[in-house]
């Protein structure tokens, strides 16, 4: 066992996990989408992306850049709840809370093509 | 993500620029220089994660803990305001406490969290100062840019192999001909000279072993616009080395390397063709040149020295007598061999064996005086100093001297830094062989024009010699100003097509002043090369034809004159012919007047 590896895969998975957990639901309800899981969303996959800089190979490669796309997306989410909740006069209205939770899926399609990644680099290793 | 990117590359620039035949050189350092920037990335994991937890941490802990608003109401902290209030507070600005003043809760847990911040800040800072530096890291920075630099460079250059004084010389003399030079050296305070030397152009350099194929490829050796290898290390070895990569790798590439074995020297002519310079050789060659032909030897070291080269003075050395050369074995060797070719009579004496020949418990090291001793000055009429200490060098001169003080006294300085001593001495031939190796190169590299022109000069006499130094010096003054190739082509000279064409263009009428063609350029041709024929100092009513190739020496000035001539058509009309024609277009047309003569 590598225990870089179980960290790795740790984080990878956790990302998509508390991503998947704040997209859950109706997009426009903000009943259902937790802001915390959504911070928690953002600090585990900036830790992700941390994990995967200096990776030389091919799939390090892939795994990087699908990990930037998932931070941009989730970034983006966090600032339009920002804007919605403290600077726009009108508050999280469900058109905010729609185009939030939106962003955060296609963060959440990034992180899914992550796991695919680890699952496919782990498969071909055990075949090796 | 290397192939991925070439790939790209490949896509969208095609292959438009075809490749000569031949293998490509390995890239092992440029490998090298990448992962040395993949381990900075992965050395900087840890300091960046440990902050973005303390962040995440401290942004967290000020949402959950409980404040108060201006009413008193029980109040927590969003996640902006908490980000808002931990960014500043980690990076020590402190906007204070807001929205509401801090409940002591929120006290509590500030200060924890700026204690936790500063240490994350200061730990990632620190790491990544500490990895900016990194040798390494810097090593593989400069490497970088120096790939990047040599790989942007699209006019012809030289790949100079070993920067010491040769290498500088020889830099410098093509740096003032406007060509462009790369350098590669084992010493870094070699290629940190670089930096404050004067070069017109910037000159990329690059510490490293030269033995490394890589590194010579990365140097500039797969470059197409690599013109030629210079191998010009103190170490015969590496020269060997360099040597043999050039010729493996790039077959088409010109090289010259340098020696002073005769066995290393045979060892490079075994792969493709290289010019070796033995600076020992050469000054045997140029000794022997000197004593039947003073005039020719001036005319060849003034031309050999480059641009701005002052003339140099004619000796007068003995054209027969008893030679004494003291020098170590290769070079009296060399000098010898020359010596008694011209006819003379030639003792060599070894300052080692001397000095074990007498006291052997003395161990002073080599001592002059009582070496020569048995040799016999007073009745000699040259004498060598070869060693390869100056110091030496320079007390043997003085004893020789001192024994006979009519001596024709020739000397070898090895280090720059005695160059003034040896002025001092006034000697009548002075080796330097870093100098000669540079002289050398020069006239091989600058234009095969000159080389030429070298070569062919010595058989023409030594009155020849003395006239044409006579006309250089009367023409273009006591320095010499620059040399340069014109190709009377279609795309050098297209002003004077037709007259090339019609072969009525004589040389005489080329070169005269486009201000006032009664008056002379302060130029002389060298050279004309037709084909394999060439004819060396051609007179003013040679006739030029299209396609000849001709060297010229002259002032700058000149040159930019003698240029318009062959580009502007108005111009090259009134400097062959006499007659003003208007040079627009539209006045040659209402003029009405045949724009050429045939």
């Amino acid at each position: 066992m590598n225990l870089e590896k179980v960290v790795f895969g740790f984080f990878v998975l956790l990302a998509a996990t508390l991503n998947f957990g704040f997209f859950i639901g109706d997009l426009d309800d903000r009943v259902l989408h937790n802001v915390y899981e959504l911070f928690g969303a953002v600090v585990v996959s900036l830790i992700a992306t941390v994990l995967k800089f200096g990776d030389r190979t091919q799939i390090g490669a892939v795994h990087l850049a699908t990990s930037l796309v998932a931070d941009l997306q989730l970034i983006a989410a966090a600032l339009v709840w920002g804007y919605a909740d403290h600077i726009s006069s009108a508050g999280l209205t469900p058109g905010a809370t729609a185009s939030m939770v939106s962003l955060s899926g296609g963060a959440l399609l990034a992180n899914l093509v992550s796991v695919v990644l680890l699952v496919v680099e782990t498969v071909s290793f055990q075949r090796r | 993500m290397g192939p991925l990117l070439g790939f790209l590359r490949r896509l969208l620039h095609g292959e438009s620029r075809p490749r000569p035949p031949r293998r490509r050189s390995p890239v092992g350092s440029a490998t090298h220089a990448s992962e040395t920037i993949f381990l900075v990335l992965r050395r900087m994991r840890v300091p960046l994660i440990v902050l973005i937890v303390i962040f995440a941490v401290s942004v967290l802990g000020l949402t959950l803990v409980p404040g108060r608003d201006a009413a008193g109401q029980p109040y927590r902290m969003g996640f902006f305001d908490a980000f808002y209030v931990m960014s500043y507070t980690a990076s020590t600005i402190g906007f204070g406490e807001i929205p509401y003043p801090f409940t002591p809760g929120q006290r509590l847990w500030v200060t924890v969290a700026i204690y936790l911040t500063v240490i994350g800040w200061a730990y990632a800072i620190g790491s990544l100062l500490a990895l900016l530096q990194d040798r390494a890291f810097r090593q593989a920075l400069a490497l970088q840019q120096f790939r990047r630099k040599v790989a942007r460079l699209r006019e012809p250059f030289l790949l100079i192999a070993g920067y010491g004084r040769t290498g500088e010389l020889v830099g410098h003399a093509f740096d003032a001909l406007g060509r462009r030079v790369v350098v590669v050296d084992r010493a870094g305070d070699r290629i940190d000279d670089l930096e404050l030397d004067t070069y017109h152009a910037d000159v990329p350099g690059l510490v490293g072993d030269v033995r490394d194929p890589g590194l010579l490829g990365i140097a500039g050796l797969d470059n197409p616009s690599c013109e030629a290898v210079l191998a010009m290390t103190d170490d015969d070895e590496v020269n060997l080395a360099v040597t043999m990569t050039a010729a493996l790798l790039r077959p088409d590439l010109p090289v010259v390397a340098r020696t002073t074995s005769p066995g290393v020297m045979e060892r490079m002519r075994a792969f493709g063709n290289p010019s070796v310079i033995n600076p020992f050789d050469a000054f045997g060659d140029q000794l022997r040149l000197a004593l039947h032909a003073p005039a020719s030897y001036q005319l060849l070291t003034w031309l050999q020295s480059g641009p701005g080269a002052e003339l140099p003075t004619r000796g007068e050395p003995p054209r027969q007598g008893r030679w004494v050369i003291c020098g170590n074995t290769r070079f009296g060797e060399e000098l010898s061999k020359d010596l008694r070719a011209e006819g003379l009579e030639v003792e060599v004496i070894r300052p080692e064996e001397a000095a074990e020949s007498q006291d052997a418990g003395s161990a002073d090291g080599p001592e002059p005086a009582t070496g020569l001793a048995g040799a016999d000055l007073r009745h000699a009429v040259g004498f060598v100093a070869g060693t390869d200490d100056d110091t030496v060098n320079l007390s043997l001169i003085a004893v020789a001297r001192q024994a006979n003080p009519d001596l024709f006294v020739a000397a070898r300085q090895n280090l720059p830094r005695s160059g003034p001593l040896f002025a001092a001495m006034d000697l009548d031939a002075l080796l330097v062989p870093t100098e000669m190796v540079a002289r050398e190169v020069y006239a091989q590299l600058s234009t095969p024009l000159l080389q030429r022109f070298l070569r062919g000069m010595p058989a023409r006499g030594d009155e020849w010699a003395a006239g044409v130094v006579d006309r250089l010096a009367g023409r273009c003054g006591r320095r010499l100003q620059a040399l340069w190739k014109i190709r009377l082509g279609p795309e050098e000279a297209p002003a004077l097509q037709a007259w090339l064409g019609a072969g009525t263009l004589r040389l005489g009428d080329l070169l005269r002043d486009p201000v006032d063609r009664t008056r002379h350029l302060y130029v002389i041709p060298l050279l004309v090369l037709r084909g394999a024929d060439a004819t060396l100092m051609p007179a003013e009513d040679f006739v030029l034809a299209a396609g000849d190739e001709v060297l010229f020496a002259g002032r700058p000035a000149s040159r930019r004159s003698l240029e318009t001539t062959l580009l502007v058509d108005a111009v090259g009309e009134y400097v062959v012919s006499g007659r003003q024609v208007p040079s627009s277009w539209i006045w040659r047309r209402l003029s009405r007047r045949p724009a050429r003569a045939g």
